[in-house]
């Protein structure tokens, strides 16, 4: 998440399960999520998603129901409070119903997978209890597995035999509460075109169970970042869709990542790729004003975007020296040549 | 105000230790509470002629806690002792640890917690820290272990220490062992094996109980023995245990022994 970067390990990625798997569910735009635990988890997680959806321009009110639990429940079981929420909840007719569990009913033994039927609509049940080792990152993998799940149930098996390379692609794990999320999509969809290939499922941002169920189609999927590769790995088992396991990081990252996509699709890279490096020398000749700046490196050797970083600075002659100007780091590094733009003009506000 | 906590492994006679404690202390005109911390619910049913009376949990699932009563929950059983079951959830639903916590809260609004004497029959494993709610808080600060001379009573018995021994490093916890009661199955040299085992652990042998048919017998009359029998020997034993534990002074922080010396223990004394 960029929007508040800390100078500290803390960050969104580290916080509650839940609000990792509401940060998928509720950008499923036909459903309910249900949070089956205390009331306190949902106005917790509600407040912050709605908070951070305003910060994004998004009017959307989350979708999220609480089944409410207090001591009766945890003392007898919740299971019946559950069931009422998803009865509740189907009368609203919604395309799909999630149940998140929380650490209060996992520690309790509620049944949720056994009553997490069929409702009327589907139900998908997400682990969401943090206090097993589960985080952000935990519940936000989780409430995608969940859903591929879902869509197997719903499609049925694949056919047999390779698939047509049909330049439709899936774009898995979108970081659908970061601040650039449409701006990292943007830059996608340009780097796809150069390759005569377009985004196919959102899988999840802002989808409708409808659009999610022809996630099939995709010949190949991308998924956000390397620690959502399982996620690829399950959707190629279930779906036989191959994927690239990161978006775009970096320079030659992004070329590199051109070169992945192609050789995925069939596709020749050379022309594509040659493209780019035009296209990242151009914007680099709009920062020429940066070169021979003293500044200093914003990151240790070995962190996160270390090498990217010194690739970039490299590329736009910005002289490192103890002392130098601390510059801005973007957390997680910005997507694609696109992203690289943005984060030098950040820079080049702080250097003059 | 004496608080007394009977804990040991399931099916050892605690309930039955429990019930025919409580009568024999009646009996010396002592004003009795005996709390069952068990779902299972069966401590109290001799003192009440076999009858399973309602639990506290039973009123809080049907009806809100906010109506509940003293008289709802609490009953009087042979000579004046006030019985009160916790029960708890289903089994296999919920968690029973809690609802032994809200049980305890409930009584505490209601005020029950009052008497010469309030004797807990809690249930055998300590399974989580519901189930330790008697020792904690300053409820029962006297634990007598209930257990017979078979390995995994004994077992049974040195985990309980352990609960005790970790709480008793609190600074306001004051829960100590007050004694082991031997309940016996009619074991070879059982009393010496649990007399030493006391000693390990830095306890006593506060009674053996001996088998007697009599018990069985009393408890398909639905009654205590101390009520069904009272010129038995055994009810004079249960009388006698009374002495001890109205009597008994001598509450120490356990030392819990490690299972191989718990089994070489057995081993001496087969």
């Amino acid at each position: 998440m960029n929007l508040n970067p800390l100078p500290s390990t803390i960050s969104r990625n580290g916080g509650c399960t839940l609000t990792g798997a509401l940060a998928v569910t509720t950008s499923v735009r036909d459903s309910i999520t249900i949070i089956h635990g205390p009331d306190g988890c949902s106005h917790h997680n509600f407040s912050l998603l709605h908070a951070t959806l305003l910060d994004n321009d998004c009017m959307t009110v989350p979708r999220v129901m609480s089944s409410g639990l207090g001591e009766h429940e945890v003392i007898f079981g919740g299971e019946k409070a559950l069931l009422n929420a998803i009865h509740r909840a189907a009368e609203e007719q919604p395309g799909i119903i999630f149940v998140l569990s929380t650490c209060i009913t996992d520690t309790i033994g509620d049944d949720v997978a056994g009553i997490c039927g069929h409702a009327g609509v589907p139900v998908s049940l997400i682990p969401g209890s943090g206090f097993l080792g589960g985080n952000f990152e935990t519940g936000f993998s989780n409430a995608l597995m969940a859903l591929s799940d879902t869509i197997r149930t719903s499609t049925g098996p694949p056919l047999p035999g390779s698939r047509e390379k049909n330049g439709l692609v899936n774009l898995i794990g979108e970081k659908n509460l970061e601040y650039e999320v449409e701006q990292n999509f943007a830059e996608i969809k340009r780097l796809l075109s150069l390759l005569d290939m377009r985004v196919h499922v959102r899988f999840v941002h802002k989808s409708s169970v409808n659009e999610l169920g022809t996630l099939p189609d995709g010949s190949l999927n991308i998924i956000r970042e390397p620690s959502l590769t399982h996620v690829g790995d399950y959707l190629q088992k279930l779906f036989g869709i191959p994927y690239v396991n990161s978006f775009p990081v970096g320079m030659t990252g992004t070329l590199l990542f051109i070169g992945e996509t192609a050789k995925k699709a069939g596709i020749s890279e050379e022309e594509p790729v040659q493209k780019e490096r035009e296209s990242q020398q151009q914007m680099l000749d709009e920062f020429s004003d940066l070169a021979g700046k003293r500044v200093s490196l914003p990151l240790l050797p070995g962190s996160p975007g270390y090498r990217e970083i010194c690739e970039v600075m490299d590329a736009a002659g910005l002289m490192v020296e103890t002392g130098g100007i601390d510059l801005p780091v973007p957390i997680p590094f910005p997507v694609g040549t696109a992203g690289i733009s943005r984060m030098l003009h950040g820079w080049r506000r702080v250097l003059s | 105000m004496k608080q007394i906590a009977l804990y040991g492994k399931g099916g050892i006679g605690k309930s039955t230790t429990s019930a025919n404690l409580s009568a024999a202390l009646a009996e010396k005109g002592l004003d009795i509470l005996q709390i069952g911390c068990d779902p299972k619910r069966d401590s109290t049913r001799m003192l009440m002629q076999g009858r399973f009376i309602p639990t506290v949990m039973d009123f809080v699932r049907t009806g809100g806690e906010t109506e509940i009563h003293l008289e709802d929950i609490m009953f009087t059983g042979y000579r004046g002792v006030r019985c009160v079951e916790a029960g708890g959830p289903e089994p296999g639903v919920g968690c029973a640890g809690r609802g032994i916590i809200a049980t305890f809260q409930i009584l505490e609004r209601l005020g029950a917690l009052k008497g010469d004497i309030i004797v807990y029959d809690v249930l055998g494993d300590v399974v989580c820290g519901g189930f330790a709610m008697p020792m904690r808080e300053g409820y029962a600060q006297e634990v007598y272990l209930v257990t017979s001379g078979e390995l995994m009573s004994l077992y049974a018995a040195n985990n309980i220490c352990k609960a005790i021994k970790r709480l008793s490093v609190r600074a306001k916890n004051q829960c100590r062992l007050a004694g082991v009661i031997c309940n016996a199955k009619n074991m070879e040299r059982e009393e010496e094996l649990v007399r030493e085992f006391s000693k390990r652990i830095n306890s006593r042998l506060i009674r053996f109980i001996p088998r007697d048919r009599i018990v069985q017998l009393s408890e398909l009359h639905k009654k205590t023995v101390i009520e069904y029998a009272p010129e038995s020997p055994q009810a004079e034993v249960y009388r006698c245990l009374a002495d001890d534990v109205s009597s008994n002074e001598r509450f120490t922080i356990p030392t819990p022994i490690e299972i191989d010396e718990l089994e070489s223990l057995a081993f001496d004394h087969i």
